[in-house]
């Protein structure tokens, strides 16, 4: 054990008179006995452990009581409630850097010793007390004794606006975090749909192709898409078909496009089954000339 | 001293021996500390119980093994010299609401004094927040005449319940700037939350809401 020489308590007596005497509190009047320093203890780098975290809130909360209660009884609750802490607690909310992440740590303002310190999760609720609009109750895993423990708190504000302000900042982060995480499977579920149109879409494309190269089994579906160039040229197949006087088939095809035809202007009255009829008309015309009967 | 929990530390430590009249809140005033709890309810003190309180200083972390002796004289420990032994500091307690408390604070001092010479004591006035004290700050002169330092504290209000502690620490040291600074805050590992365990925090939560709170009227003493 270190001591003292006694000038040097002396002179440390006397600043710590001047410093006290500069507090506006004259309770803090140093009245005790000039006693020689046991230790000797050298100034040391402070951590707070908040070195790499943003605040977010904070504010010295007037607060009535915090209590921790844990997993207890109603019995205990209603003692835990009543003999919970008083006084002024600095209550901060700190985003992480890197991470992101948000933790609320309250400290006893005269102490600085922490009163709860544990991550703001999206699933944390902040609850207006009932019949108390100056509380909030809330549910938390607390990290302020080193080990993590199962904690329902309740706080009292001293004034309504107080509660309000965190509780709305609780809000606004549980929110945004939720956020995150749901713009996350938003995004997973956006790939997946793409993933999933672009494999449907090579099916169509699939069937198209031999689809395109035998014409007569055409489907109401596909006279829609169908170029008008390609229904020329078939016409113009048509009349060659005429031509070499097959005519019985030339019918069954000039019918079978109209059934056709009939449930494309039924379905949609587009512009393209506009078409799909001209052109259909113009084949029957081009028959009736030839056979000089108009068929249908 | 060689008590089951009083693990050695590391850091500076000092013994506390704290005394006072039965009642006068010398154990709600320890656990004030401990766990931030405020008990109202009276259980008096046997023999001693040995508390470490731990404080972060911008000289680094210092321990309090705070010696809560029996205030009552039919629980033991009073008048007892051992548990004074060795003690490096003080704190002598009375009830500014009860004026026999601070009659007996000469008896508890010469006891300290018997034992540990040349200390650092604070006398401290409990329960302030009480509106009819029967002693009154100015009454208080004890300390004056034996160089004692006086505060007047409230264990419930939770009003200056620091100073002594920063005073004991700040002569222990000797260091008059010393000052308590901010307790590493460590970062809350991840936890994962099922399903199960989350309804069941739901329901305490409901149960916490719906209790009754405390009546509005014990203000806090600033």
């Amino acid at each position: 054990m270190a001591t003292t020489t006694e000038p040097t308590t002396l002179r440390r007596e006397e600043e710590e008179e001047e410093e006290e005497d500069s507090k506006p509190s004259a309770e803090d009047e140093d009245t005790g006995a000039q006693v020689a320093p046991i230790v000797k203890l050298q100034e040391v780098a402070v951590t707070t452990g908040e070195e790499n975290e943003d605040v977010l809130l904070d504010f010295i909360a007037n607060v009535k009581f915090l209590s921790s209660v844990g997993n207890q009884s109603c019995t205990d609750l209603t003692r835990k409630l009543t003999n919970g802490r008083r006084g002024e607690l600095g209550l901060k909310l700190l985003k992480h850097k890197e991470s992101g992440k948000v933790r609320l740590v309250m400290r006893q303002s005269k102490t600085l010793k922490i009163c709860a310190n544990h991550l703001v999760l999206p699933t944390m609720m902040v609850q207006e007390h009932q019949g108390n609009d100056k509380s909030c109750v809330w549910h938390a895993a607390d990290f302020a004794d080193g080990e993590l423990k199962e904690e329902t708190f309740c706080i009292r504000f001293a004034s309504v606006e107080n509660c309000k302000a965190f509780k709305d900042k609780i809000e606004e982060i549980t929110e945004s975090e939720a956020n995150d995480s749901g713009e996350n499977q938003e995004a997973t579920a956006a790939a997946s749909l793409i993933e999933k149109l672009s494999v449907e879409g090579d099916k169509p494309e699939a069937k198209e192709a031999p689809l395109s190269s035998e014409e007569k089994r055409m489907t109401m579906r596909n006279w829609k898409n169908l170029p008008i160039r390609r229904i020329k040229a078939f016409a113009v197949l048509v009349w060659l078909f005429w031509l070499t006087r097959v005519e019985a088939w030339v019918i069954q095809v000039s019918t079978s496009l109209k059934f056709q035809d009939d449930g494309c202007l039924g379905a949609a009255s587009g512009v393209g089954a506009q078409r799909v009829y001209e052109q259909r008309l113009s084949i029957r015309i081009q028959v009736g000339v030839r056979e000089n009967r108009p068929e249908i | 001293m060689a008590l089951p929990n009083q693990q050695t530390v590391e850091y500076p430590s000092f013994k506390l021996v704290i005394v006072g009249d039965g009642g006068t809140g010398k154990t709600t005033f320890v656990k004030r500390h401990l766990t931030g709890e405020f008990e109202k309810k009276y259980e008096p003190t046997i023999g001693v119980e040995v508390h470490p309180l731990d404080f972060f200083t911008n000289c680094g972390k210092i321990r309090f093994y705070c010696w809560d002796t029996a205030g009552q004289e039919k629980f033991g420990g009073l008048r007892d010299d051992t548990s004074n032994i060795h003690g490096q500091c003080a704190i002598i307690m009375f009830d500014v609401t009860a004026r026999l408390t601070y009659k007996n604070v000469p008896t508890w001092h010469r006891d300290l004094c018997r034992v540990c010479e040349n200390i650092p004591i604070v006398l401290c006035g409990n329960k302030v927040d009480v509106k009819n004290r029967q002693v009154k700050a100015k009454q208080v002169t004890f300390h004056r005449k034996k160089n004692l330092q006086y505060y007047e504290i409230s264990a419930k209000s939770n009003y200056n319940f620091e100073k002594p502690f920063l005073y004991l620490a700040r002569k222990l040291a000797g260091d008059p700037n010393l000052h308590f600074v901010e307790s590493p805050a460590l970062a809350p590992p991840e936890v994962q939350i099922d399903l199960a365990a989350q309804q069941q925090h739901e329901a305490e939560l409901a149960a916490a809401a719906s209790q009754p709170l405390p009546d509005d009227d014990d203000e806090a003493f600033d």
